[in-house]
């Protein structure tokens, strides 16, 4: 992205005016009446989260007295004393959701590097139309797709399978291979020929020397395949509804819905101090930290896959 | 810029291969990749277009193959629940499309004009996109929630009397919906029309203020022509999620009330997993018909953006 423009050269714009000095100039520059638009729109689109954050730290009392105030009188755990001791389930879809997102990452940064590479760097017959084929399929329209996928989880005997779900999810490979090709083919090929005329052979010069000039290729794939599985409900929720199996993505409707009545009965000891709206809230959030964590960790690897990808594609 | 590469690298390496090495050890590279790849998305993308042709019920496994023409087709279209699935799918494309294009090039405008804190902005505006969509949904649930939601609750606090029960009113649950649907997916277009304006160069707009081009005059003369392309993608990237929308009414409204959400995703979506004896052949006739409506959209847009240039 044009970051350089963005925030490298300020100075450009505002040569001819530089006596008038501080404040003036910072305002011309950064255009205040944006910035407080801009502070609204994030207003906006942070509102809802800002919302169940802080419903989610409120007791009984507290969110019915006052469920529109953004800052909790006072912060109470009780929620998230409740979501741990109560929902004996929760902790099972959170353990099947990290085993599905890294068993899919491991698997589309390994089938990815491998054949990102081949397309890359190795020549044999059928390769360029392989690769097209990869590519254009990607846009033929899925009609009857999810019957069809039904069908064959459950032809495989994979349906309400944790590791199906790891080989269904972890062949969305047409972008990885994308960006992984995309990264082979920029590195200059005089290193890997240098190596080849020392003996190296095709497989020591992919894994010691190709490999690790790739890494942030195989972040970039990694993160968008981490978030991208913990996030889908749609698949997840069609092949899937067994309890031990499910994902905290589809589970944590299960969760909520379950009413308070139900809810409470394995924590009378929690009855009427906490409502059940500030529960869901401290649940939903709890649901989503994983992905928010490794977005806001990441989030240069973020930017860099989502904006190169848009601007290669 | 990339494709020249690319192409330059191609025909670099196809010199190469004009000798007689084929490299075997490149199938096997590919191979993990492609058979994942045929098994979990070719075959489906197959058979769910053969399946369409089908009397397919889930229950009886001997009707897989039960081949019945165009019979299913024959009975979507006359079917006056697909007709109203599909008037309730036009109605939300029509609430959500418009919208995140606007709301997206504005806060894209907005954020092109500042020089700091850029980075800050664009991590907030794609952060709804990478949540979960069921915990995005549930979220909004609860914030149209009737007694305790924080629409309600404020609005009571302004003094309305008896504020509407947003999801479970016939008015107003689609458009509370395409709302939510709206601030999940507009953080992804605000991006590209980013890059799209910060690609346009800055003399054009320096010549047109020099020429005494006011800056509404510069917008819809300059950036707006010049992001067309842009726009044609985030159609392009919207249109079939939305038209074929499913998500929200699975999680939040099962169709209801009074089937005032009924998309043709969710009617399919229940004809195939809900309903009966699962007709997953007639579904996949409907998604079938779904996604060549979209793909002819796509094609439309596609023209479009290659007009007059």
């Amino acid at each position: 992205m044009n970051n350089t423009r963005v925030s490298g050269n300020p100075s450009a714009n505002t040569g001819g005016q530089r006596k008038e000095g501080g404040l003036l100039v910072w305002m011309r520059r950064n255009d205040i009446l944006a910035h407080a638009a801009l502070v609204v729109v994030m207003f906006v689109v942070l509102l809802p989260i800002l919302w169940l954050l802080s419903s989610s730290f409120k007791n009984a009392e507290q969110f019915y007295n006052h469920p529109s105030e953004l800052l909790p009188r006072s912060i109470s755990l009780v929620n998230y004393q409740y979501m741990f001791t109560a929902i004996q389930s929760l902790p099972v879809y959170m353990t099947n959701s990290f085993l599905l997102a890294f068993g899919v990452t491991a698997i589309q940064v390994f089938c990815a590097a491998l054949a990102g590479y081949a397309f890359a760097r190795m020549t044999f017959r059928g390769r360029d139309i392989i690769f097209l084929m990869i590519v254009i399929s990607m846009f033929v329209p899925r009609g009857g797709g999810l019957m069809a996928l039904y069908e064959l989880m459950n032809f495989l005997k994979l349906r309400n399978s944790l590791f199906g779900m790891i080989l269904l999810f972890g062949s969305h490979l047409p972008i990885p291979i994308f960006i992984m090709r995309q990264a082979f083919l920029s590195i200059p090929k005089e290193i890997e020929e240098s190596a080849m005329i020392d003996g190296a052979s095709r497989w020591q010069i992919f894994w010691r020397i190709a490999l690790p000039l790739a890494t942030s290729a195989m972040v970039i794939v990694a993160t968008l395949a981490f978030v991208g599985v913990w996030s889908d409900f749609l698949i997840t929720f069609t092949m899937i509804d067994r309890d031990s199996q499910l994902t905290i993505s589809v589970g944590i409707r299960k969760v909520l819905t379950s009413g308070y009545e139900t809810a409470t009965a394995n924590v009378p000891e929690l009855r009427g101090q906490f409502a059940s709206e500030a529960a869901d809230a401290a649940m939903l959030l709890f649901s989503a930290f994983p992905v928010i964590l490794i977005y806001a960790l990441l989030q240069r690897w973020f930017m860099k896959g989502i904006t190169e990808g848009a601007i290669k594609f | 810029m990339t494709t020249q590469t690319t192409t330059q690298r191609a025909t670099g390496s196809k010199k190469k291969s004009s000798s007689p090495r084929n490299d075997l050890l490149g199938y096997v590279f590919i191979a993990p990749a492609i058979l994942l790849y045929l098994l979990f998305n070719i075959w489906p993308l197959i058979r769910g277009i053969l399946m369409a042709f089908t009397d397919y019920r889930f229950v009886y496994p001997d009707t897989r193959w039960a081949f019945n023409g165009l019979e299913n087709f024959v009975k979507l279209f006359g079917s006056v629940k697909v007709q109203a699935a599909a008037v309730v799918s036009i109605k939300y494309s029509l609430i959500v499309v418009p919208a995140v294009l606007i709301f997206a090039l504005l806060t894209a405008i907005l954020i092109s004009r500042v020089r700091q804190g850029t980075s800050f902005y664009r991590w907030t505006v794609y952060l709804p996109t990478i949540l979960p969509v069921a915990v995005s949904f549930l979220m909004f649930r609860q914030m149209y929630a009737p007694n305790f939601g924080l629409i309600n609750s404020f609005l009571r606090g302004l003094g309305v009397e008896s504020p509407p029960h947003w999801l479970g009113e016939v008015a107003t649950a689609l458009p509370a919906v395409g709302i939510s649907h709206i601030w999940i997916i507009f953080g992804f277009p605000t991006l590209l029309f980013l890059i799209g304006i910060y690609n346009i160069g800055e003399e054009l707009y320096e010549a047109a203020s020099l020429d005494g081009a006011s800056r509404w005059q510069q917008f819809l003369h300059i950036t707006l022509p010049l992001l067309k392309p842009t726009t044609a993608m985030v159609l392009i990237l919207i249109v079939p999620g939305v038209f074929g929308v499913t998500d929200p009414m699975l999680i939040l409204t099962q169709g209801g009330p009074q089937g005032s959400t009924q998309t043709l995703g969710y009617y399919l979506y229940e004809t195939a997993f809900v309903r009966g004896d699962l007709r997953l052949g007639y579904a996949s006739s409907i998604s079938l018909v779904v996604s060549l409506v979209t793909a002819g959209l796509v094609a439309l847009i596609f023209r479009w953006s290659r007009e007059r240039e």
